[in-house]
């Protein structure tokens, strides 16, 4: 899962860097409008967490500019600015959610996992693809009630193909959604990772479809 | 602030200052038109004296040295005391006087009428006029007396005799009396019509500015914004003045306000990274950082709202229709809380509206229907209706678990928070309370047939 931070206080910036990072997502940083607005036009973010006192350009302008670009990513606003007509205009301009500062990051976190997983369309919290489970809140995988122990990026990679189950998920969508801007991409190393998953959650959950990427989806005889 | 002594009254100064020059004028001219007629009064009086006093002589003769007068000079002068008299005297070459004959009317022992030597000088010196004087005649009445000299001659040869005629003068003195008092209460009443014509004149007059006071104090107490009504040359300049300085003072309370919103705003990010950061490692420091700032955000809150509070006493003629903000809202909380499914179901008359500003409007209602959308099990109701006597009625109710009636007050007091569960402020109803008071409405809490909480907010309706 990859995130965008937009947020102009680097202190604050910082922290939800490494709070997001901690809890599994790949994390881009906007520190203002302009970049924040580039940056969610040209790559396809899981979730957006947009300040709105930004320099520049003003943070409900940028979303209203995402919307009118036909950007869908979930947003939630993180804001000094808790008054209910702030809050009006801000769900106007097309955001999912809205948190006022100070905030907790637990709290945070748990609107973005609930944002994410809306989004995904899935009911419950946890994710479950037959006996391999997913815990977003603890970032936690088990198969079979045994703990995987996964590094942050098979993490995500598994967190994402949970996700998207059932569903063919070419390298490039995945080398785009794992790894932030920073991060040298090569969609090899993909190969690479889902290696080293398959070698811990068994060969046959994670099916190649040639020519078009990766399918998750249970072993035949679990159910779904 | 202590308040001046206030000056005499405008409308007072004008009035006494007209009083008084009128009542000057007035009694100048009472005393004037008096004088003038008592001293005309007098002279026809005179004149007839003078009449009389010529017959008199003319119908006197002497005969054989012995003064005779008329046979009968009028019926007044025979009866005594009558305020009639004559008296005829001659007038020795010593200049002493002795009466030759008198009125009947003049009793035996009546002294004679006294004749002043000035009379006999100015005789002397003018013999065909007639001299009037006055004095007090044998019953003590004031007489007016005309004088005559005449030489009548005798065997003895030219004797010079003095005629002299009295009449009571008291008619006289009573008539001017009456014509004075006649004319000192038509005046009088002349200077209160004046007096009344002066007083509508001056308030009338100062109209425009009694105008002037009662708009402004509209626009302090927050009714208007500015004077708009149109002022006579003197006044204009003034209102002009007063629209300035109030567009002035708006403005700089505007200013202060988005100052302090701007601080309280910018403290919440240093205040999230502090909470954050302190929330990493416990200990003691963190725990200071904590307490601090969150005494901090109290502060900061708390200041939000003073300054809200200061931009509403500004103005509250905004007018804000009420169905657009339920639709908004609603629209907004469905969003917010879609995991739970809450349907948010209201009605409003198209026409309503609420006497105060939407911000005001939304976080009173927006804080009121969180609270029901975040109890409820997915439904809330918020029906809006007019009241009586400018108030409008918004009653939101939820299907939640409600609130037991000993608990109800606590919601209202500051900070509080029934469950801790509940992510939320604390604060949502207690400020929608005093927002609510804020406007001169109400909120009450009580049991709704949905099976939750009922909250029943009143707030003032715009007319119109």
């Amino acid at each position: 899962m990859r995130v965008l931070v937009v947020e102009d206080d680097p202190d604050l910036a910082r922290q939800l860097k490494s709070a997001l990072s901690d809890a599994g997502y790949a994390v881009d940083h906007a520190p203002d409008g302009e970049e924040a607005a580039f940056l969610g036009d040209t790559e396809p973010y899981d979730a957006i967490v947009l300040d709105l006192g930004l320099p520049k350009i003003d943070g409900v302008s940028v979303l209203e500019q995402w919307r009118r670009d036909g950007i869908a990513t979930p947003v939630l606003i993180l804001t000094a600015r808790g008054a209910w007509s702030e809050k009006v205009a801000g769900f106007d301009a097309g955001a999912d959610d809205y948190l006022t500062k100070p905030f907790h990051t637990e709290e945070l976190l748990a609107r973005l996992r609930a944002l994410l997983r809306r989004t995904a369309g899935h009911a419950s919290a946890n994710l479950a693809c037959g006996e391999l489970m997913l815990d977003p809140k603890a970032a936690r995988a088990s198969v079979n009630g045994e703990p995987l122990r996964l590094t942050s990026l098979e993490y995500r990679l598994l967190h994402y193909l949970m996700m998207h189950q059932a569903r063919v998920i070419s390298r490039t969508e995945l080398v785009e959604h794992l790894y932030d801007q920073d991060f040298d991409r090569d969609s090899n190393t993909i190969e690479v990772f889902v290696g080293r998953l398959r070698k811990k959650i068994g060969p046959d959950r994670i099916e190649t479809v040639r020519g078009l990427g990766y399918r998750l989806t249970p072993l035949a005889g679990e159910t779904s | 602030m202590k308040f001046k002594v206030p000056g005499p009254s405008l409308t007072r100064r004008l009035v006494l200052l007209a009083a008084g020059w009128s009542f000057a004028v007035l009694i100048a001219a009472s005393l004037l038109l008096t004088a003038q007629f008592r001293r005309e009064f007098l002279a026809r009086f005179d004149a007839q004296l003078a009449e009389h006093v010529e017959s008199l002589l003319a119908r006197t003769e002497i005969i054989e040295g012995d003064v005779v007068p008329p046979e009968f000079t009028d019926g007044r002068a025979e009866r005594a005391h009558s305020g009639r008299y004559w008296q005829i005297a001659e007038i020795g070459p010593d200049g002493r006087i002795a009466v030759r004959v008198r009125s009947k009317s003049l009793f035996a022992g009546d002294p004679n009428m006294p004749v002043p030597p000035e009379a006999i000088a100015d005789l002397g010196r003018e013999p065909t006029g007639t001299y009037e004087y006055d004095t007090i005649g044998p019953a003590q009445e004031p007489l007016r007396v005309a004088a005559k000299l005449s030489v009548l001659p005798t065997p003895a040869g030219n004797v010079p005799l003095l005629f002299i005629v009295g009449e009571d003068r008291r008619p006289v003195d009573a008539g001017a009396r009456r014509f004075a008092a006649t004319a000192f209460i038509a005046l009088i009443l002349l200077g209160f019509g004046l007096m009344a014509a002066v007083f509508i004149q001056v308030r009338v007059g100062l109209k425009p500015l009694f105008d002037l006071r009662r708009e402004v104090a509209e626009v302090r107490k927050g009714r208007a914004d500015k004077l708009i009504q149109s002022y006579p040359a003197e006044l204009a300049p003034l209102a002009e003045e007063l629209n300035a300085l109030v567009a002035h003072n708006h403005e700089v309370v505007e200013r202060q306000r988005t100052h302090v919103g701007n601080l309280a705003h910018a403290l919440k990010t240093p205040i999230s990274v502090m909470v954050a950061e302190a929330g990493k490692k416990p200990g003691v420091l963190a725990d200071v950082v904590r307490r601090q700032t969150e005494a901090m955000h109290g502060h900061v809150e708390h200041h939000l709202r003073r300054a809200r509070a200061a931009a509403r006493s500004q103005s509250n003629r905004e007018q804000t229709p009420l169905e657009p903000v339920l639709d908004e809202l609603a629209r907004t909380l469905e969003r917010i809380f879609r995991d739970k499914k809450v349907a948010v179901d209201w009605t409003c008359p198209a026409d309503l509206a609420f006497q105060g500003e939407r911000q005001d409007l939304l976080e009173i209602i927006g804080n009121v229907m969180e609270n029901a959308c975040k109890w409820s099990k997915g439904k809330v109701r918020a029906v809006a209706e007019p009241k009586e006597a400018g108030k409008l009625c918004v009653v939101i109710e939820d299907d939640g678990p409600g609130l037991p009636a000993d608990r109800r007050t606590d919601v209202l007091k500051r900070g509080a928070r029934l469950d801790e569960k509940t992510p939320g402020t604390g604060l949502g109803l207690s400020i929608v309370d005093e927002l609510a008071r804020a406007y001169g409405g109400d909120l009450t809490l009580g049991d709704s047939a949905l099976g939750g909480l009922k909250v029943e907010i009143i707030l003032p309706r715009a007319e119109g």
